[in-house]
């Protein structure tokens, strides 16, 4: 009865220690695993480097698996890498997978999640809305001038034509130009 | 028939009423509906939406009320209207065709500057941005709250309906709320921000616009828009059509359609769908108080980015802007214009800002949406 206890004990003291010592076995990074079999070229609070020899699709699938579940994520496949984002709050913010292969290898760069990546794109999107209004400004301005001056010159033509000679049309189209000229100056 | 068969037939009644399942929360939300049909109806704070949307509160807290939900396989009632016309973005988009139709673009295209204010004052949207963010929403939630501020209700609509639908109840009441609240919250943003001195500025008279420069308006507009942020066209492009309808005047029948009948169709539907969308499961947590408190602070911060751009343009022109129009590059249309004309008035009565205000008041508009576009490209 007394070893049956003691091996019931034990029993239970290595299936806790098994439970609980398994994510501290499986290597990874802010919560993402790391790609098996990589080697890590460069480790820190706010990144992580590592070179596999798996291919680049190889990789993306593996990270495609590994979040299946989660939503917010964005892959952005570019002409030299593919980024997977993180739009919610999760602790990374971004995995970048090479497309070539340096020395045979493929590089995979983890990075944290960090508040310069949110202020950046924030003041960089504000500038865009100053961009898209300056652009539209600029266009408003020119289309105003080009159509008011125009419509000076038809209206001096007409004026004109109606007074007969074309000494007085010059004179009259000469006028319409210059009060355009005193329009744009205000 | 026994006592037992009659009471269990009493029972088998009393159980398809909704008074077995009825709770406080229920009660919590009829106040809460109740807040906005009373400022529609006594206060007359934007009573064309917040009437709908009330009633819509109202009307979906009770318990087994089939209306927002799915019987014998098809959607019900409000399920049907918030499904095509807010899923689908579809009653944003006709919304703006009918403002579209309504609006006079000659303050703007007379005083394109003014354009400035309207891209200054989404200031409020970027700062709240990072507010919410802070406050645990995830970066498309932030995103669509932040909106709130650029004071467009359809806009708002339409972004949060894209990156965060979850949200739409609060943001979108959120919106409607601070644009009814207009006269209350700006004055003292103003007063604190100007001295008298500027207040007092008179604003040269703006010059007549050619009904020509009025149709090249939306045509070059949605160029430009298509160009550089094309994600808003939905909205956008909407907006310059129902203009290029009303200007062009060959399409009356189409505009007085647009302006008129179709445009409170949509205003109907959308009330009553934004309205459904607070059930009292949904709305009684932290994430609404939330999105309210900072959805004011966003609305401040607008009307601060609008007078701060105004002034620093100022430091640069040679006829100076009045600043209290800057409160009007926020859009809700034409009451935050209307706001400064009366704040203009109150120390000058002989001051007319209200054609001033409209041109940033109008810039607001492409701005909010100009900035709705640059939040979803990032996440598109």
């Amino acid at each position: 009865m007394k070893l049956a206890k003691i091996m019931k004990t034990m029993f239970a003291v290595v299936a806790l220690l098994t439970v609980y010592s398994t994510p501290l076995l499986a290597e990874d990074f802010l919560g993402l695993p790391v790609v098996p079999g990589s080697e890590v070229v460069d480790r820190a609070e706010t990144h992580l480097d590592m070179k596999t020899a798996m291919s680049h699709d190889e990789v993306v699938d593996f990270y495609n698996e590994v979040l299946k579940d989660f939503k917010d994520i964005k892959a952005l496949d570019r002409d030299d890498n593919t980024q997977i984002t993180d739009h919610s709050n999760l602790k990374w913010h971004s995995i970048t997978v090479s497309k070539e292969k340096l020395e045979g290898k493929t590089t995979v760069v983890i990075k944290k999640d960090s508040w310069s990546w949110i202020f950046g794109t924030l003041i960089l999107r504000y500038i865009g809305v100053f961009a898209v209004i300056m652009m539209l400004f600029i266009c408003m301005s020119i289309t105003g001038a080009v159509i008011s001056r125009s419509i000076n010159r038809l209206e001096a033509k007409k004026a004109a034509a109606g007074s007969g000679t074309q000494e007085q049309e010059m004179v009259a189209v000469a006028l319409a130009a210059a009060k355009d000229s005193e329009r744009r100056k205000s | 028939m026994s006592i037992y068969d009659i009471l269990d037939t009493l029972w088998g009644i009393v159980d398809t009423t909704g008074i077995p399942t009825f709770g406080w929360k229920y009660l919590v939300m009829w106040v809460v509906g109740g807040g906005f049909m009373y400022l529609a109806i006594a206060k007359k704070y934007e009573p064309l939406l917040l009437l709908p949307i009330g009633f819509g509160i109202f009307i979906v807290n009770f318990p087994l009320v089939p209306l927002m939900g799915h019987s014998h396989g098809h959607d019900q009632l409000l399920q049907i209207f918030y499904h095509y016309g807010l899923e689908w973005e579809v009653i944003p988009c006709v919304i703006f065709l009918g403002l579209g139709a309504m609006t006079d673009f000659g303050p703007l295209i007379a005083n394109p500057k003014a354009l400035l204010i309207g891209a200054g004052a989404q200031l409020g949207v970027f700062i709240t941005f990072t507010g919410t963010v802070i406050a645990g929403f995830t970066l498309k939630e932030a995103a669509s709250v932040s909106i709130i501020g650029g004071a467009d209700g359809p806009t708002t609509v339409y972004l949060t309906q894209h990156l965060a639908p979850q949200l739409l109840g609060p943001n979108a009441l959120a919106a409607y709320s601070y644009m009814a609240m207009v006269p209350l919250l700006q004055p003292p943003i103003i007063r604190l921000l100007t001295t008298k001195k500027e207040r007092l500025i008179k604003m040269r008279q703006l010059r007549p616009v050619s009904q020509t420069e009025k149709i090249f308006f939306p045509i070059v507009a949605v160029t430009i828009i298509a160009l550089l942020v094309p994600s808003v066209i939905p909205l956008l492009g909407m907006f310059m059509f129902g203009n290029l309808m009303k200007e062009s005047g060959v399409v009356e029948r189409l505009t007085g359609t647009a302006e008129g009948a179709l445009m409170n169709i949509v205003t109907i539907f959308l009330g009553l769908s934004v309205g459904a969308t607070m059930h009292a499961e949904k709305f009684l947590t932290w994430k609404p108080l939330l999105i309210f408190g900072l959805g004011l602070v966003d609305f401040a911060v607008c009307t601060v980015g609008g007078i701060l751009t105004a002034k620093i343009m100022n430091f640069f022109i040679k006829t100076k802007i009045n600043p209290i129009i800057g409160a009007a590059g926020v859009s809700a249309v034409p009451m935050a214009a209307r706001v400064c004309q009366t704040e203009g008035q109150k120390y000058d009565p002989s001051n007319n800002l209200l054609m001033h205000a409209l041109g940033p008041n109008l810039a607001g508009v492409i701005g909010s949406a100009a900035a709705a576009g640059m939040f979803i490209s990032m996440f598109d």
